[in-house]
């Protein structure tokens, strides 16, 4: 047990070109530095890759399975496990290095991450490569790669099914890949519980690289708490925030997709290729006929009490499909960004992307500009490959995904992102090819909303919506990453406070918000590192030109656009805040210093 | 040897009608309390799998209260390791999730299965109903863990008696936490309530996968359910 209360202090390290299996010490101040998740991973990825420029899909590059102090113990929503590696999918504008790319850190909810402390391990490092498609299995202290050529090719919802009658256990908890992630493509993502989704940067992809098509685990322990009492108090003050606070209900009643109608009332959802932020057709495709048409169940991960996944059942042309969703993400990027609003049609497409293992955000935006491009003329239906690819179109969207899925004709191109096929297609595509640093924005339009603009710039994965309007959100949840907790419930303000006395009491390093907020800034702060090491600059914090020429036609907020000098300024005030130069976006020598990563880079 | 040819449909059909002295006579003595209205009436948690979202709060909190920790001479709630539940969420693809708890079975048959001899003095074998409680609690000590109990409970009822890897023998069995179950008080979806047994209660005594199979044919119209079988 580590000296570190709160943590197992244990790191599983697997080696899949020797098949070597270590159980290695987490140096206390990584743990008392980096907290867990997503800053525990960006630190075990530094330490891994020592020199920049490495290629995402080599053996050398780790596949990093972490959870937080919070895993494993029954704090309200701590049920996500991070997975950080070097993402396939990124690059920047130039460097020096051919294979530069950022730092990724997906985020995963369910069951995975608790279940691999209930094993009694932090987390998981995975380097190498296998001879032949693999799949790790853990139970407890026994650890063992087993030969998984038998599940080559196999969808996720029938691996799902699979893979618990091959273990003969339900209680292993499992995450896989499924064609796409075995195929390579840029944007795979991992899946759990045939549903939930490692979805952005890429993890999939390099799953696939290593043949690893899956890791199934079970436990039956847990680390200590260097404060029981106070923890057990501060706990029951947690489950009474969440179970009082009016969002609880909200998630509840309507999940993410509550936020499908709003968004598009509010002129900021992601429409027609990033083109509008309004979708007149939105509540086709909305919760409450969601509510009305599909869903029959809201379903929780662990110890949640917002139950924010909707599972349900299509009926209809397209019917018949078995799935969760629309969620706000998948229903918009794959629904209102095609202008897709036939929701039998929508879920039929979320369903396969999830199967296949592609990352709904990237590929929805993949298509969006394929769209775009074929409307424009760019592309005709041979580059297709004879899909008539026309807005709203559920079918050619389907035939469209099965292509990138497997790698085949136009789906090659295509699997490789928005940016490369925009370098490809040319023609002032680039315009449109909506991406920062090579991975694809989400279903936030920003042309009326310039702090979530900052957002997707700034974001060390690249165009992420999660990543903070300003700095001190983008702290908060570098922070929320590391704990083990989940985003949304800490969306409401009421629940900070219970978040960080339960840390406190947990780890029994007392944390007061301005210290959280600093071991935050510490992760965010490591991944910029990283990323600038590999040769991104203030010219990759930068968005498509449709933003700042595009202004919305239709909506609230009809005429919107940004403004390159305002966006400018307001980058400037941003880096200013950071500590970092304003011309390159390096941290300053004394902001590195002031927060103790000196000695690390 | 009659015993054994009686069935759980021959069961639910004399409950139905009434003929509880009989039944008591072929359970036992330990059946006795429920049939004796003066004694106290057998209590269970019921799952309302409708509101059930498969959070698992309730394996926590059943944890956390029956493996409290003693820390500076204070009795205090455990950290809530869901290996130690008495509940058990069973979780299926596509999503229905199954709360496996004892069902507190009247004529119990894996205190029936159990083969250890019964203590003169309290008339209890290794595995019997509590007196105080009414619940089906073990004495491990008298324990030969044959599983002779898990198999009966799996085979006839809905497999909640779990054996413990290490030591062959059933891990503690609910117990209504004394009169006030944790995981009814902390479900955050009220899914969870404390009421009296009968057996004549839609999918009383059934297997989590059995409940799952139909919850998913009713719900989702599929009758393939993925994972084990």
């Amino acid at each position: 047990m580590s000296s570190v209360k709160g943590y197992f202090g244990k790191l599983l390290y697997i080696d899949l070109s020797s098949g070597k299996i270590e159980k290695r010490t987490i140096p206390e101040e990584d743990l008392t530095k980096f907290i867990g998740g997503r800053g525990l991973g960006a630190k075990i990825l530094w330490d891994n890759l020592k020199k920049p420029g490495i290629d995402p899909l080599s053996p050398e590059n780790p596949i990093i399975f972490t959870t937080g102090p919070f895993s494993g113990f029954p704090v309200p929503s701590a049920s996500r496990t991070c997975v950080v590696t070097k993402s396939p999918l990124t690059s920047p504008v130039r460097s020096t290095y051919p294979h530069a790319s950022t730092i990724t850190y997906s985020n995963i909810g369910g069951f995975f991450g608790p279940e691999l402390r209930f094993a009694g391990y932090d987390g998981i490092v995975i380097t190498g490569k296998a001879n032949s498609l693999c799949y790790i299995v853990i139970d407890d202290e026994r650890v063992e790669i087993r030969d998984a050529k038998k599940f080559k090719g196999m969808r996720t919802d029938a691996f799902d099914k699979k893979i618990l009658e091959e273990l003969k256990d339900r209680r292993y908890k499992t995450v896989y890949i499924g064609p796409a992630g075995e195929n390579l493509v840029r944007y795979a993502c991992i899946i759990h519980t045939s549903a939930r989704a490692a979805g952005r940067g890429g993890v999939g992809c390099v799953m696939g690289s290593k043949n690893l098509k899956a890791i199934a685990v079970k436990g039956s322990s847990q680390p200590n708490v260097a404060n029981h009492k106070k923890f057990l108090t501060a706990l029951e003050k947690a489950r009474l925030t969440l179970q009082n606070s009016p969002s609880t209900k909200y998630w509840r009643n309507y999940g993410t997709a509550g936020y499908i109608v709003k968004s598009s009332d509010q002129g900021t959802e992601t429409v027609r290729n990033f083109r509008e932020g309004t979708f007149p057709e939105a509540y086709k495709i909305g919760a409450e006929a969601a509510r009305r048409d599909v869903w029959v169940r809201d379903i929780a991960c662990l110890y949640c009490p917002l139950a924010c996944k909707k599972s349900g059942r299509t009926k209809g042309k397209y019917g018949g499909i078995v799935h969760d969703g629309p969620e706000y993400e998948t229903g918009v990027m794959l629904g209102t960004n095609l202008l897709i609003s036939d929701m039998a049609g929508l879920l039929k497409i979320i369903y396969n992307v999830d199967d296949l293992g592609i990352d709904a955000i990237s590929v929805g935006a993949v298509i969006g500009y394929l769209m775009e491009a074929y409307e424009k003329g760019m592309i005709n239906k041979k580059f297709l490959d004879g899909i008539d690819l026309k807005w709203g179109s559920v079918d050619a969207t389907l035939k469209i995904i099965d292509k990138i899925a497997y790698r085949d004709g136009v789906g090659e191109l295509a699997s490789k992102g928005v940016k490369a096929l925009s370098q490809k297609i040319g023609q002032g595509s680039e315009k449109f090819a909506i991406h920062v640093k090579g991975t694809e924005l989400a279903a936030h339009n920003i042309q009326g909303n310039p702090p979530r603009a900052l957002c997707y710039a700034t974001a060390n994965r690249g165009g992420c919506h999660l990543n903070g309007d300003n700095a001190q959100a983008q702290n908060f949840r570098a922070m929320i990453d590391s704990t083990g907790v989940c985003l949304f419930p800490a969306m409401d303000n009421s629940y900070e406070e219970p978040i960080i006395s339960m840390l406190s009491a947990i780890t029994g390093i007392e944390y007061d918000r301005a210290q959280f907020l600093k071991a935050g800034e510490r992760v965010f702060n490591l991944e910029k590192l990283f990323n600038y090491r590999e040769g991104f600059r203030r010219e990759d914090d930068w968005l498509p030109d449709r933003f700042f020429e595009d202004a919305f036609t239709i909506g609230p907020k009809k005429g919107a656009v940004l403004d390159r000098a305002k966006f400018r300024d307001m980058l400037n005030q941003y880096y200013k805040e950071r500590g970092w130069d304003t011309e390159t976006t390096k941290p300053s020598e004394s902001k590195i210093k002031e927060l103790g990563l000196a000695k690390i880079i | 040897m009659k015993e054994n040819n009686f069935t759980r449909r021959d069961f639910l059909k004399l409950y139905g009608a009434g003929a509880t002295l009989l039944l008591a006579n072929k359970f036992g003595i330990h059946s006795i309390a429920w049939a004796d209205p003066k004694k106290k009436s057998l209590k269970m948690v019921l799952v309302d799998y409708s509101k059930c979202t498969g959070c698992r709060t309730c394996e926590a909190v059943c944890s956390a209260y029956n493996n409290p920790v003693k820390i500076n001479g204070e009795n205090l709630l455990g950290l809530g390791n869901p290996v130690y539940s008495r509940i058990r969420v069973h979780s299926f693809n596509p999503d229905v999730d199954v709360p496996n708890v004892c069902n507190m079975c009247p004529d119990a048959p894996c205190v029936k299965a159990c083969p250890v001899e019964p203590e003169p003095k309290t008339g209890r074998k290794a595995i019997y109903r509590d007196e105080k409680t009414q619940t089906i609690q073990t004495d491990l000590s008298r324990c030969i863990a044959c599983g002779s109990c898990a198999k009966a409970c799996a085979e006839q009822r809905t497999g909640v008696i779990e054996l413990d890897p290490k030591t062959g023998k059933p891990r503690p069995i609910c117990n209504l936490c004394g009169g006030d179950p944790q995981c009814v008080k902390h479900c955050p979806f009220n899914a969870l309530s404390l009421v009296e047994v009968k057996t004549n209660r839609k999918f009383y005594g059934q297997s989590p996968k059995k409940i799952a199979t139909e919850l998913a044919k009713k719900w989702y119209g599929v009758s393939d359910l993925g994972g084990l079988k």
